[in-house]
């Protein structure tokens, strides 16, 4: 091939290569916490600390 | 037609603008009904632009590895053209489809922060 074969190639190679970013993934399903579900029960985290 | 082409060239991302910070629940199920509506559009259009990606990517590796004048270089360069004018054949619209994909990542990836900054304000207002 000629030189402009070369160069030809040199632009598809440079066009075609551009950086591409990893895909989005999906959104999650919110989150359902709500105020009054606390993973801990009140008790608990009411109890006199041990020293 | 033209001059709404024109419009829609001018801002871009007018629409994705459009989202702006959440303030309720309700609002987050909507923007994440958009996300969704649009979302498999954008990973066939992701796949396809990332397959055609790679394979450019491996041809211009394996071109660097050899020396220019070869046969063996002769023989990537060969296949560089070959695969392009597959490209032009069967993908007419790539260029098109790849713009729209950075189009849909961008507005997608806005959609998807508003909603995470709202989901970690909300956790943290519960805390």
């Amino acid at each position: 091939p000629g030189a402009g074969d070369a160069n030809c190639v040199d632009e598809i190679l440079k066009e075609m290569t551009q950086s591409w970013p990893p895909p989005l993934t999906a959104i999650h399903t919110p989150c359902k916490t709500e105020p009054s579900k606390f993973p801990f029960p009140t008790k608990v985290s009411l109890a006199p600390v041990a020293v | 037609v033209e001059s709404r082409r024109a419009r829609k060239k001018q801002s871009p991302d007018e629409e994705t603008r459009g989202y702006t910070a959440l303030v309720s629940t309700d609002q987050r199920q909507s923007y994440k009904d958009d996300f969704n509506a649009e979302y498999d559009e954008y990973r066939l259009l992701h796949a396809h632009v990332e397959n055609i990606t790679r394979r450019f990517t491996q041809l211009d590796a394996q071109s660097r590895k050899l020396a220019p004048g070869t046969k063996e270089h002769q023989k990537v360069q060969e296949e560089v053209l070959k695969e392009y004018k597959k490209i032009k054949q069967h993908s007419p619209n790539y260029h098109k489809e790849k713009l729209r994909c950075e189009y849909l990542h961008n507005k997608l990836a806005h959609i998807k922060r508003l909603i995470a900054d709202f989901d970690q304000r909300r956790a943290q207002a519960w805390c």
